[in-house]
């Protein structure tokens, strides 16, 4: 009997004590601001990476001997290429010890370089006009993807093979 | 540095045009390519990484789009709420292309195995096609190769005229093709099925040679073994065998191929037999002529001294008798000659059948024939024959007076002769049903002084004198005999042109 008032006691009592004794976990973390800007440079290395090992993979399979898949080749060139392009962007967009901008008026940028760093400035100019690669990245997509297209015979075709 | 923001927003403009026009052009294209063909892994690859690219490609142009209008507006406030949105999902859609990209190879694997498959199915199912559509014929094309091969087979060992056999491991002939039944004068291969054994033709010693060389080596080749006939006879034979084994002991066989070589052993014996006799023709020339000067000397000078010697004296008495034996010696040798063909022989047309006619008259003056069936049996077609009459004469002479030795008081001689026109030869066969002669003794019959009859009656040279005869004309003389049956000596005689005349 006494033991039974003992198991009663102990196992009745503990979760009312932790209950009461407990304080402020602090479960979840707070994401500031920098965060979202390493999540996506991450993105971009990790796209980076990902069109890397397409090409090798394209070119260890010897696809690239057929020009829809040479076509897909140069789309991943173009867009590994948009990746440095827009992460360097990104990276100096940060770096305000290295470059500063602001509006002087509607129609112009001001770009302010430090010391000795003024080709920065092209740099970061140039590196705005990242269109001028991931258009022609899915450009050479398209085209690749037409000749694959143009490879696979339609219901119409098929019906009119012996 | 200041720069110009015209080309900035140009370029991100159009760019971002761009971008969704070809995003969405490319996705276009892959739904068609999905229409087409539908069951492609690639295509849906390509299908997931073009709808991520789309999501980039639209979320981050749309968000320069809209960022270019509001600012253009005065309204970066507004962009200042939305770009943290607009940030958020094209991240998103950068890290859901990429994750996208590394599925290419699992992809490209599981399409190169399901186009394998797919071949191998395709391939299958095209053979089974076939099989289908063309069984019957292809059952009907083996079947009947396989009667032809049968047939082909069959007939080998049915017309072939060596013996051919299958037995089992003990002996037990299981089939044997109509040669081997002939060779071991059997029944219908029906009645003797199991029956009979291949060790009861062969000799015991034979029999275990065979065996055991089968055994220990698998096959025989080319062993010369007798096989003993229901009388005793026995025909030389080669034989070849092979084991063939089964999947269990019972079911092993043994191949024969069994070659009947009697006659090619009774030819070499013949070849042997000539040869002895041309070896002893030699000698016996060679003695012959040095003995023939010596004796005519003798007989020349015993004459003389004849002359001179009155009749009634004793030493006349002793010359006659030098005489007679120098005469005997002197035929002796004339024999030999004519058994070593060494005499010239002087051909004239003959009838056969008169020159027999003529020595049974002959013969019948001089010895008592009546008491014996004498059977002539004449091919009424012989021609007449080229041939030395007086040596002829002597041939008939000899064999017939043998046959009448050989039957003793009461028995048949027969004398039969054959033409065989396409081979121009005329056949004499002196027949008796004597007492016949032994196998020992019928190997050296023709040998020069050999004769089975008591001293004193026979010199042994008269059937070496007729070979020698039969052979100066060009032709054979042989004897067969079987012991208490009797014996038939065959001559065979060419009909020749004659030279004068042109007739045959």
């Amino acid at each position: 009997m006494a033991y039974r008032i003992k198991f009663t006691l102990t196992t009745g009592l503990t979760p009312i004590l932790v209950l009461i004794g407990a304080t402020s976990a602090w479960a979840t973390q707070t994401h500031g601001e920098p965060e979202g800007l390493y999540v996506h440079q991450a993105a971009h290395v990790f796209f980076f990476f990902a069109m890397g090992l397409l090409i090798y993979w394209l070119r260890q399979r010897n696809l690239v001997k057929e020009k829809a898949w040479r076509y897909i080749q140069y789309s991943a060139i173009l867009f590994i290429l948009w990746n440095i392009d827009t992460f360097a962007v990104h990276t100096l967009d940060e770096m305000v010890h290295l470059i500063r901008t602001h509006k002087p008026d509607p129609w112009h940028l001001q770009i302010d370089t430090a010391e000795g760093l003024s080709f920065l400035g092209m740099l970061y100019y140039l590196g705005k006009l990242d269109h001028l690669l991931c258009v022609p990245a899915l450009i050479y997509l398209y085209l690749g993807l037409k000749r694959l297209h143009h490879k696979v015979p339609s219901s119409a075709e098929k019906a009119a093979k012996p | 540095m200041i720069a110009h923001l015209v080309p900035i927003w140009t370029v991100d403009f159009f760019g971002s045009l761009l971008m969704i026009l070809l995003s969405f052009l490319c996705l276009r294209l892959l739904f068609r390519l999905r229409q087409r063909d539908p069951g492609n892994v690639i295509w849906t690859f390509l299908l997931w990484f073009c709808l991520g690219l789309s999501g980039f490609a639209i979320s981050r142009s749309a968000g320069h789009l809209l960022k270019d209008i509001l600012q253009v507006r005065h309204q970066e406030e507004v962009w200042a709420t939305i770009r943290p949105f607009s940030g958020a999902i094209n991240t998103f859609m950068l890290v859901v292309v990429s994750a996208v990209t590394l599925f290419f190879e699992r992809t490209w694997n599981i399409y190169q195995r399901i186009l394998k498959d797919k071949q191998t199915l395709e391939k299958t199912h095209n053979e089974l096609i076939y099989l289908n559509q063309n069984l019957e014929h292809l059952v009907a094309d083996r079947t009947e190769a396989l009667t032809i091969s049968e047939h082909k087979y069959r007939r080998i060992f049915e017309i072939s005229k060596d013996s051919i056999m299958v037995t089992r491991r003990d002996g037990t002939i299981t089939d044997i093709n109509p040669s081997g039944q002939s060779m071991l004068g059997l029944d219908l291969p029906d009645n003797l099925t199991g029956k009979r054994s291949l060790e009861e033709f062969l000799k015991p010693a034979d029999w275990q040679h065979l065996i055991e060389e089968i055994e220990r080596h698998g096959s025989i080749y080319n062993a010369e073994m007798d096989l003993v006939g229901k009388d005793d006879t026995t025909r030389r034979l080669l034989v070849s065998a092979s084991m063939d084994r089964g999947r269990t002991d019972e079911e092993e066989t043994i191949h024969y191929l069994v070659k009947d070589i009697e006659q090619r052993r009774l030819m070499e014996q013949q070849i042997a037999q000539a040869d002895k006799l041309a070896s002893l023709g030699q000698l016996s020339a060679g003695v012959a002529h040095e003995i023939n000067n010596p004796m005519g000397i003798i007989l020349g000078y015993t004459q003389l001294l004849l002359r001179e010697e009155a009749t009634d004296s004793e030493k006349y008495n002793d010359l006659k008798i030098i005489e007679k034996h120098v005469k005997n010696c002197k035929s002796i040798v004339e024999d030999l000659l004519s058994f070593a063909r060494s005499s010239k022989t002087e051909e004239t047309p003959y009838q056969i059948h008169v020159l027999i006619d003529e020595v049974l008259n002959f013969v019948q003056q001089h010895a008592e024939l009546d008491h014996l069936e004498i059977i002539r049996d004449y091919d009424e077609k012989a021609p007449a024959l080229l041939l030395d009459e007086k040596k002829i004469k002597q041939v008939f002479i000899n064999l017939i007076m043998n046959a009448e030795h050989a039957v003793g008081n009461d028995g048949a001689i027969t004398i039969r002769t054959r033409y065989d026109k396409p081979t121009q030869l005329i056949t004499v066969k002196v027949s008796d049903n004597g007492h016949g002669i032994s196998k020992k003794d019928l190997k050296r019959i023709f040998d020069p002084f050999f004769t089975t009859k008591p001293t004193g009656e026979g010199t042994g040279l008269g059937l070496s004198v007729s070979y020698g005869i039969i052979k100066n004309h060009g032709g054979e003389i042989s004897v067969e005999s079987e012991p208490g049956k009797g014996s038939t000596f065959t001559v065979v005689l060419p009909v020749k042109e004659d030279q004068e005349t042109g007739l045959r």
